[in-house]
Parts: structure tokens; C-alpha cells; sequence
């Protein structure tokens, strides 16, 4: 299987050595013996007079054969269709051909399929016969020579340096054609080679850049091993690569201990004016987006996706300037406890905005999880939190009073060992209450490192912090582990308000966390209330504390003092 | 008896035809007489009478072939000009050409 790839086996040195071997085919008595005349004591003969034998012995031969002389008219078959198996054989491809015509037509049929070169009749000087014959073996075994360095040892496919420079090659010859790169992993591939050994990973490795091979072989393409476990494929259009991928995980997969399974990442429709390694890159991150997948092996990279992801490229980029300049702006949405018979002003929750000076307002929804990613979000948060503080302590100084304020602390905030120590400090420069600062914690990172969270929240609200379980419903936690934890409201997910009030109506799971409110005996805070309908039907259900647009969008701290005031 | 010099009054370019064999006049003779009998001589008129012109130019083609090798050139000039000819699908009476390479080739057969 080792060098299927394009250059076949190249013929070692003892080989070299022997004489060349040649096969003429040619079924005219006289244009044979001519041909045995010049060459028969300069070459061993192979002769074949019809196209089947031709087939037969070039096969049979392949890896011994300098050169093919081929006539183009043969008693059973055309000339033409001869070169075009030779040269659409990877396994044979290598070997040149040397077509015999007297016609110009056909000459310039058979370069474009592949020759090397052509013989026209009445034969020339025997001189220029030979010296052709020559030309075109020098040259296939030079082209031979370059491609033993070209070639991955372990898959026989390019190397990644050649396969760019095949990949520029293609476009040439391809210039209207709409053309794909893709990015192929294999997925565990770290834990295929560390529980079966190297041998046979590279089986695997092997198997897969053949299936690739194969796949391509019928609409033509080009594959290469980029690195490690990882290969490209450079080839025309198509619009589905689930067959493909079906195809070629089979193919790596035969005789294999387990199946073993790929991603893919598809740059569809290159951009042909953008750098060829980038059209690669593009595809892997397409391929990277999928990484831990089970049920998906196909990525399509497309502009929005790209789009996206230079967003976020410059956003991460501007993020300290943003902070040093204050380009974040607190803004205050106010919660209303709607058990009284007129709904009274009971807190806010502390919201970022991002005002950036080129790109304008930025929504927390494509920021904070950027930065939740990468840990920004601990210096954010940070931020933010000093600024509410300030401002409880500036309203409590002008108005006399506050509401208390909640802010959000994300579970990276969590792994600070300082984070105690900082709220502490923010409460004491601010001279402020505990109580006057609420916390919101995703029920998420409750769950997934429970024992050190509790610990730490625990420790917090034996200070006298409120915590606030922020997107309740959300993180699966179970009953008996909530029953634990330690919270003082339950603030409900928000796509449990859009699923009770949707068309469908289902207000089942609404009821079911109201249950366990009450439960707890902690007071349920609702966000995302749009409307006066949904507020009622929320305070007929028994939920204490509404927060959303039907009371007030979040505002800047100037405008929240309006609330304050009519508190 | 055939002889290089018996071509030469016939017609055939004896000096281009004997370089190409590498000078050696018996091969020559040999190869020319093995040329006479090339099938190709009676598949070319059967073609053309089946009304097959894609195989009758095939014969023509070869035929070609190796009368310009062996520089055969009373026959190789009818078959040059019936090659053309079919090559091109021309619609016209073969028969006068068919007869002049038929009656070249029997003229050549003569001289063995």
C-alpha cells in the first residue's frame, strides 16, 4: 500500500542498472520490426499487438517499465483509451508514454492526456528516435527521484510542503472550476496510538490516506498528510461530504479493531485569491469546531463563521484597552417583588455594556462568552463589580438609601483564591452592607465542580453576601443535591419564561421549579418578563420577584435613580 | 526477383526508405514484401463498400503508416490522398483511388 500514491514503485538501483525495459505497441508488421531494429540492442522488448495485450503487460510490468511506445491505431481498441488508463492508474501513471501518429490531431490529444512525448510516421532518423525515447526516460526517472522527497515515508502522499505547491499547480489547470479544501482528523487518535501502539496507528494512518486516495480518484483532487494524524485534500466541488466521510472512515476502518471516526472540515468554494495555506487553515478550524463531536464528522466552513471568528479576534485584541479606558458601562435593570398588591423595587441586577468606539454598542451576548473562554472574564467581572459597588455607595450618599444590587460571578471567578478577600475589600472600601451585594452563580458551576464551589459560596454567605442561583433549570443539577446547596433565590432560566409563554404553552417545568422554590423556602426571581400577561400569570403562580423589559430595560445608573426616587 | 534497384524504377525512395532500416537492404526487402500483404489492403475497400468509413480510415491510416516507413511512394500517394479523404467524411466515389492502390500494389507485387 506504501507509495500507491503518484509515483508508483520506483525501480532500485540493481534495477536501474539491468537494461531499460520498453513496450511497443504496435499491431503494423513493419512499424514493429523498425522499432525492434533500433532498439532491441539498447533495450529489453516487451511487444504487444493488440490494446488488451498492451493492458495486460503494462500491469503485469508496472514497476519495471522505463517507457510505453504506443500506437494509436490498434485492431481492438483506440490508442487514446490505452494512455488514458495508463495515466488515470496511480500505480502506473508514473510510466511515460511515447505516442506513434501521423497525426496532428491526435499528437495534441495525447499530450493533453499525458504523453510525453510523440514518434510521427514515416519515422524520423533513427538518432531522433532514440534520443527521444531517452529524453522522456530521463525525465520521468528525475520526476521519479524528486517525489521520493516529496513523499510522507509512512502514507506514500505528498508532504505538506509539496502538496501547496501541487495545490497551486491544480488551480492552474483548474481555473473555473469550483474547488474544496479539506481538513481530515482522526478523532482520539493520541488514545488509538497509546492503547494499540505505534505499529499499529500507523496502520490506521496508512489506511486512512488510502481511503482519501480512493475517494478522490474518480473526480480528481489531490491528498496530502499535513501532520501527524492529520491530512488535506485538495479537489472540485462537491456539495455533500457525508457520503464521503462515510466512504473513507469504511475504507480506514477495514480490518481494524474498532471503527475508527474522522471530521472533516470543508472550506467549500475556495477563494482562489486568498493564500493557499490559509484555505487549509480555514477548513481546520472548521474541522476544530466539531473536535468533540459524537454525531457530527462533517464541518462546512463559511464566511460567517469566518466573520465570527475575526470578530472575536478583535474584540479579545481590544479588550484591555476597553477596560483602561472605561469603554464598559454598568447598566442597572431593576427586580420588582410582585407579591405585594403594587409591585415594589427590590433590587437590580448590575449588566455590562460594551460601547466600542468603532464597532458601537456590543452585546453581552457575543463578549461574555468569549471571555468566559479564555479567562478575560475574571478582569470583566472585576470591573464590574467595583463599579456597582461605587455606585450603591453614591446612590446611598445623594438618595440616602440603595437597593441591592446583584452582580454575576463566573465559575473562573471561582478558582481565584482571592475572591473572598476582593468582595470583602469592595464592601469595606465602599462602607457598605454585605447584604447590599448580591451574587449570581450559574447552577452550571455549581455542577461541575460542586464541593470546591459550596465550600467557597458557603464561606461568602456566612459574610453575609446574598447568593442568587442564576439560570436555574439550566444545569441539571439533581434535587437532592440543591436541597445542599447554599442559596438564597433561585432565579429562574430564561427560556423557561419563553417556553411556558410560548404558542405551545407548556408551563409545566415553570410550575415544577416554582415547587421547589417554595421548597427551599427561597424566594423565586424571574427574568426576561416582557409582558403584563406574563407578569400576572407568573405572580398567580406563585413567583416573588419579576425582572424585564415589562418593568424597565437595564438602564444607566442615572436613569435607575428615577426608581430609586419613586421607591 | 525483388531488388533495391528494381524498387527504385518502380517508384519507391529507395535512399530515405534503406536510412530508416538502418541501411540493411535485406531487411528492406523483406520488410516491403511483408507490406504487400498488409491486411489493410483488403479491409480498406470492404469498409468502404460496408459504407463504414470510420474503419475504412482506419485502414487507410495504417496503411499510411507503412508505406511513408518503407517510402513506398506510388502506393503511399493514394493511400495519402484517400486517408485525407475519409479522414474528412468526404462524400465521393472512392473507386478510382481504391483501383489506382490496388493497381500500384499489384504493380509492386510483380517486381517479387
Amino acid at each position: 500500500m506504501n507509495n500507491r500514491n503518484h509515483a508508483g514503485r520506483m525501480p532500485d538501483l540493481q534495477e536501474r542498472n539491468r537494461m531499460r525495459r520498453i513496450l511497443i505497441v504496435e499491431d503494423e508488421f513493419v512499424n514493429r520490426e523498425l522499432l525492434k531494429a533500433y532498439l532491441e540492442d539498447k533495450y529489453e522488448l516487451l511487444i504487444a499487438e493488440t490494446g488488451a495485450e498492451a493492458l495486460e503487460a503494462v500491469r503485469k510490468h508496472f514497476d519495471t517499465l522505463s517507457l510505453v511506445m504506443l500506437d494509436l491505431i490498434l485492431p481492438d481498441m483506440h490508442g487514446l483509451d490505452i494512455l488514458r488508463e495508463i495515466k488515470q492508474d496511480p500505480d502506473l501513471s508514473r510510466i511515460p508514454v511515447i505516442v506513434l501518429t501521423g497525426d496532428t490531431e491526435s499528437e495534441v490529444e495525447s499530450l493533453n492526456i499525458g504523453a510525453s512525448d510523440f514518434i510521427s510516421k514515416p519515422y524520423p532518423r533513427v538518432e531522433v528516435i532514440l534520443a527521444r525515447i531517452r529524453r522522456s526516460i530521463e525525465l520521468s526517472e528525475n520526476r521519479d527521484l524528486i517525489r521520493g522527497t516529496e513523499l510522507d515515508q509512512l502514507t506514500g502522499l505528498y508532504n505538506r510542503e509539496y502538496f501547496y505547491r501541487y495545490a497551486e499547480q491544480y488551480d492552474l489547470y483548474h481555473r473555473e472550476e469550483d474547488t474544496d479544501a479539506l481538513v481530515v482528523d482522526i478523532n482520539h487518535f493520541r488514545l488509538i496510538n497509546e492503547r494499540y501502539g505505534k505499529a499499529y496507528a500507523d496502520v490506521v494512518l496508512q489506511q486512512l490516506g488510502a481511503g482519501l486516495l480512493a475517494a478522490v480518484k474518480e473526480n480528481g483532487g489531490i491528498v496530502c498528510r499535513r501532520e501527524a494524524d492529520t491530512f488535506q485534500v485538495y479537489c472540485p466541488h462537491r456539495e455533500d461530504y457525508e457520503s464521503f466521510a462515510e466512504e473513507v472512515t469504511a475504507a480506514a476502518s477495514e480490518g481494524l479493531k474498532g471503527r475508527i471516526r474522522t471530521r472533516i472540515g470543508v472550506y467549500s468554494r475556495v477563494d482562489k485569491s486568498i493564500d493557499m495555506e490559509r484555505r487549509f487553515d480555514l477548513a481546520k478550524s472548521a474541522a476544530d469546531t466539531i473536535r468533540n463531536s459524537f454525531s457530527v464528522s462533517v464541518a462546512v466552513y463559511d464566511n460567517a463563521l469566518h466573520e465570527k471568528e475575526v470578530y472575536a479576534e478583535r474584540l479579545l485584541d481590544d479588550f484591555q484597552e476597553a477596560l483602561t479606558q472605561k469603554q464598559f458601562t454598568v447598566f442597572f435593570q431593576p427586580k420588582y417583588d410582585i407579591r405585594p398588591e403594587a409591585p415594589v423595587l427590590s433590587g437590580a441586577e448590575a449588566l455590562v455594556r460594551w460601547k466600542h468606539p468603532e464597532l458601537g454598542m456590543i452585546s453581552p451576548g457575543v463578549f461574555i462568552p468569549l471571555f468566559e473562554n479564555n479567562g478575560l472574564i475574571r478582569d470583566l467581572d472585576n470591573y464590574v463589580w467595583r463599579e456597582a459597588a461605587a455606585q450603591i455607595r453614591r446612590w446611598k450618599d445623594t438618595l440616602g438609601h440603595a437597593v441591592p444590587v446583584s452582580v454575576n460571578v463566573s465559575r473562573i471567578d471561582m478558582l481565584d483564591p482571592e475572591l473572598t478577600e476582593t468582595l470583602r475589600n469592595l464592601v469595606k472600601e465602599n462602607r457598605l452592607e454585605y447584604g447590599d451585594l448580591h451574587l449570581e452563580i450559574t447552577e452550571s458551576a455549581y455542577t461541575q465542580d460542586a464541593e470546591h464551589i459550596i465550600q467557597i459560596v458557603s464561606g461568602l454567605r456566612e459574610l453575609g453576601f446574598k447568593i442568587e442561583m442564576d439560570d436555574f433549570g439550566s444545569g441539571y443539577s439533581s434535587l437532592n443535591m440543591i436541597s445542599t446547596l447554599p442559596i438564597d433565590a433561585l432565579k429562574l432560566d430564561m427560556l423557561f419564561i419563553r417556553t411556558a409563554f410560548s404558542e405551545k404553552g407548556n408551563i409545566r417545568m415553570l410550575e415544577i421549579s416554582l415547587e421547589i422554590s417554595r421548597c427551599l423556602s427561597v424566594p423565586m426571581i424571574a427574568e426576561g418578563v416582557e409582558t403584563e400577561e406574563q407578569m400576572l400569570t407568573l405572580k398567580r403562580m406563585g413567583c416573588d420577584i419579576v425582572q424585564g423589559y415589562y418593568f424597565s430595560k437595564p438602564v444607566p445608573a442615572e436613569e435607575f435613580e428615577r426608581f430609586l426616587i419613586q421607591n | 526477383m525483388l531488388s533495391v534497384e528494381t524498387l527504385r524504377d518502380w517508384g519507391a525512395d529507395v535512399d530515405e526508405a534503406l536510412v530508416r532500416c538502418l541501411n540493411n537492404e535485406s531487411f528492406y526487402l523483406m520488410l516491403v514484401q511483408k507490406a504487400v500483404k498488409d491486411p489493410n489492403f483488403d479491409r480498406l475497400p470492404e469498409a468502404i463498400a460496408a459504407g463504414d468509413p470510420g474503419k475504412a480510415f482506419e485502414a487507410a491510416h495504417a496503411l499510411k503508416g507503412v508505406m511513408a516507413n518503407l517510402a513506398l511512394t506510388p502506393i503511399f500517394k493514394p493511400v495519402q490522398e484517400i486517408t485525407e479523404l475519409l479522414r474528412s467524411r468526404t462524400d465521393t466515389d472512392y473507386a478510382p483511388l481504391l483501383s489506382e492502390i490496388s493497381a500500384q500494389r499489384d504493380s509492386l507485387t510483380q517486381l517479387f
